[in-house]
């Protein structure tokens, strides 16, 4: 156990209660910690095509027990976790916020659409509309599935390259192409002069370096900084080619999505784990925002918790893709692990995937967008706080992957609505009259 | 079951837990690969060594470290310079220049000359 005295005393009282529930829990000492992976799919925009990410689990990673007769779970997630998760979350969503609010580009309603959202929405008619956007939803939950599918079987099959390509390039086109926009619509909408040459070397080195980071070896920071913004530039470029209802219904179907793919024994996410954990391997370079590195040394029996969350992008959509990271916490594996790791420090801290990011942001940037003022966005980031707040908490206890989405996507909507429904003309009708609360 | 080899996860945090060599090896590549119009690259190399090369005690590779990061910085500055000359000049004679200002453009503000 590589927890500190002071974390150790403060997780007493959860210990506690794990402890009490302790003749069911031995087994799942030994767990896996699996962080689910995080599918993206493919969206079509004119020739380029997309992905959509799929919300992935959060993941806790378990110091390993020690030796059998010890039952006691320290539970390593507390306050400062909460805090590592917010501050990334957080950012993604200001740069979202501030580029909706500052740069018309992505609000502006554009003729195209998603191949993946291909029914329009009739401002017309209302009930038109919402089938429209179930339909909508339905293709897009689907192909969501179908990607999903393929990558566990290609995962059973052992195609390595073709993910590890697939990766590669969905990572190229969101560092280079999606930037390139971005940094486009920015200039213009300040309008300053940029030339040729000198927006060559911007791209180029941004690009370069953002590969480098994510697929290689960097500075942790810069690797977690690169990791908000391509959720960021993920998150704007669904706000703006989402219809309107789509949005929203496709944000109440990834949620149950999720909890269906992460928690049911024969979801793909699940398999995805399992296959892993079988095979004992890490998985590929890892895109799931990490909070802290792992460091782990490595032993022929106990697995590389090599965090995996894998990106894949397809002709330019990105296409988050989490693999699993499954540390084998198997009997032997990890009573060794623990053993042999005592003069190890190990650093580990909360994972997420980047599809929740994105979702999230997504959530908070069409509520900027569509919102109205600023209480609505501020209550949708209240709420997915709160949510995420409750995810960890849920992982703390259940010791296993979850998926973040579910939570934190229903207290958003739901303060979506009823804050631009019910809170938003109350309190314009109390300014209206002068009259303070 | 002995400590067998150190695997890196992906990503690098703390270059304390890397061996000598490793770090060399890295800061070595950054500088190398900074040579491919890459003056961040170079940027992120003298941060991420700055420490490691001036601010510990000596050990073997220390001084080549050094030297990567010192060769870094100076083709940071070189670039920069150049980059910074450039940019002045595009913006200050981009209207004087007409066509060619133009075609270099990729964005023209609206509502200037």
């Amino acid at each position: 156990m590589n927890t500190s005295d002071s974390e150790e005393d403060s997780y007493n009282e959860r210990s506690a209660l794990v402890q009490s529930e302790s003749p069911t829990i031995p087994s799942y000492n030994q767990d896996h910690d699996m962080s689910l992976p995080q599918e993206t799919d493919s969206k079509r925009r004119r020739p380029v095509s997309s992905g959509l990410d799929e919300p992935g689990p959060v993941e806790r990673e378990r110091a390993s027990t020690p030796d059998g007769e010890e039952e006691e779970l320290t539970l390593k997630y507390g306050a400062k976790h909460v805090i590592m998760l917010f501050i990334p979350v957080t950012l993604c969503m200001v740069v979202v916020v501030a580029t909706i609010k500052s740069v018309s580009f992505y609000t502006e309603k554009s003729s195209q659409r998603l191949i993946y959202t291909p029914f329009e929405e009739d401002p017309n008619s209302v009930g038109q509309r919402l089938l429209n956007s179930f339909l909508n939803t339905i293709v897009m939950i689907s192909v969501i599935v179908v990607m999903t599918i393929i990558l566990v079987v290609l995962y059973k099959y052992r195609c390595y390259k073709f993910i590890h390509g697939w990766l590669i390039l969905s990572s190229l086109m969101l560092l280079f192409w999606f930037s390139f926009m971005y940094l486009g619509e920015v200039f213009k909408t300040y309008n300053v002069a940029m030339d040729y040459p000198t927006l060559v070397m911007i791209i180029w080195n941004f690009g370069v370096v953002g590969m480098i980071c994510i697929h290689w070896k960097g500075p942790l920071r810069l690797q977690q900084a690169y990791l908000i913004v391509i959720s960021a530039l993920m998150a704007l470029i669904f706000i703006k080619y989402l219809p309107e209802w789509s949005a929203w219904v496709i944000l109440g179907a990834i949620s149950i999505y999720d909890l269906i793919a992460v928690l049911c024994p024969k979801g793909p996410l699940r398999m995805l784990v399992e296959t892993a954990q079988e095979r004992n391997e890490p998985i590929f370079p890892a895109l799931i925002y990490s909070s802290a590195m792992v460091w782990m040394v490595g032993m022929a029996d106990s697995s590389n918790p090599g965090s995996a969350d894998e990106r894949q992008r397809n002709e330019g959509r990105a296409r988050a893709q989490e693999g699993v990271e499954s540390e084998d916490d198997a009997a032997q594996g990890g009573r060794r692990r623990y053993s042999a790791e005592e003069d190890l420090e190990e650093d580990r801290g909360v994972k997420l995937g980047l599809g929740d990011f994105i979702f999230y942001s997504v959530l908070v940037g069409k509520a900027a967008a569509t919102g109205g003022d600023w209480n609505t966005t501020l209550a949708c980031f209240v709420a997915i706080l709160i949510g995420l707040c409750l995810t960890l908490l849920l992982l703390a206890i259940f010791k296993k992957a979850l998926p973040a989405l579910p939570i934190s996507i229903t207290f958003g909507l739901v303060f979506y609505f009823s804050t631009d429904n019910l809170v938003r003309p109350f309190m314009d009708s109390l300014a209206a009259h002068q009259y303070y609360i | 079951m002995d400590l067998s080899s150190v695997f890196f996860i992906g990503n690098i945090m703390n270059l304390e837990r890397i061996p000598n060599e490793e770090k060399l090896s890295l800061c070595r590549r950054y500088y190398l690969g900074g040579f491919a119009f890459l003056p961040f690259l170079w940027l992120v190399n003298v941060l991420w060594f700055f420490r490691e090369a001036f601010l510990k005690p000596t050990y073997t590779e220390q001084l080549q470290i050094k030297s990567y990061v010192k060769k870094s910085a100076l083709g940071l500055i070189v670039w920069v310079a150049v980059l910074t000359t450039w940019i002045t000049i595009f913006q200050h004679f981009r209207a004087q220049w007409g066509e060619v200002g133009d075609y270099l453009s990729f964005t023209i503000p609206l509502g200037t000359a």
